[in-house]
């Protein structure tokens, strides 16, 4: 029988990359992603867990923490998804359900997000033609979280560095729009 | 018109969806008076000038139902909390024994 090995095709089919250095895009298809919805009354267990797998607070505002190879972005009210590199075939659904039993949800978010990378010296200026949050340094800083829209497109900002580098992440059956506006917006930054 | 989000801090308009009067609460559909309980609620809206309480849904956002108090005159948002808060606070004061 032949040894088949699967691998998942990116959502962002129509891709491209942007010429030039003022401003690079990534796809990042390498992540293993986990949505916690805690459950009615159970947020000090579920905040007590992370604290003694983890080691760290999760955010109670728009913020994003990571511990142990693993991100965890504050998704709304009492929610969070956690974010990680899915190398040694890592599955954050399969490492979180356990750790949960009663007190939270655990969904995995793997194939139902898509998110993209965009860094460099002008990503802010790409990004204010369609985010209409304020990403000036002094409102929006390395760690911050949004949930807001791009292009009409319902996304998750979170800034990673200083650089800066943002990811987005948005449900997969829109990544090419975002990816057709994103690649408009880089237009006039690239040579 | 900018809502300051409790979760998400302030953002514009375009990321709320308006779900209605707040200061009316459903009725109960089993109750003998159920028909003429549920015609004022449906029907017998008050107009008033000055502060509005409205429910608003930050669908493009944290998914969060806001009760925003808003003067229809101004625009001016005097207060903006998240409705189940609201409610809860609400179904607390209407248990009996309850001293509010």
């Amino acid at each position: 029988m032949a040894n088949t090995q699967w691998v998942a095709a990116s959502a962002f089919v129509e891709w491209r990359d942007i010429p030039g250095s003022s401003v690079s895009v990534t796809r990042r298809d390498d992540l293993t992603m986990a949505n916690l919805g805690v459950f009615e009354g159970q947020s000090d267990k579920v905040l007590e867990v992370i604290r003694s797998a983890y080691g760290i607070d999760l955010p109670r505002t728009p913020k994003i923490v990571t511990a142990r190879g693993t991100s965890f972005l504050w998704y709304g009210p009492n929610q969070w998804l956690a974010v990680a590199a899915r190398e040694q075939n890592r599955d954050l659904e399969l490492e979180l359900e356990p750790l949960f039993s009663g007190v939270a949800s655990i969904v995995d978010q793997t194939d139902a997000r898509a998110v993209v990378e965009i860094s460099g010296h002008r990503a802010r200026d790409v990004l204010a033609k369609g985010v209409p949050i304020d990403l000036h340094p002094s409102a929006f800083k390395t760690g911050d979280v949004a949930i807001t829209h791009a292009s009409h497109i319902g996304i998750v900002i979170c800034q990673m560095d200083d650089n800066p580098t943002y990811q987005i992440s948005m449900f997969r059956s829109f990544a090419d729009s975002f990816a057709e506006w994103l690649f408009h917006s880089c237009e006039e930054f690239s040579n | 018109m900018r809502i300051q989000c409790p979760c998400c801090g302030e953002r514009s308009l375009d990321e709320f969806t308006y779900y209605g009067d707040a200061s009316v609460t459903r009725p109960n559909a089993f109750a003998p008076t159920a028909m003429s309980d549920y015609h004022a609620y449906v029907y017998q809206r008050d107009n008033r000038d000055g502060d509005h309480r409205e429910l608003w849904y930050h669908a493009a956002g944290c998914h969060a139902c806001l009760v925003v108090t808003r003067n229809v005159r101004s625009h001016i948002i005097s207060d903006v909390r998240i409705a189940r808060e609201v409610a809860r606070e609400r179904d607390a004061a209407a248990l009996p024994g309850s001293t509010s």
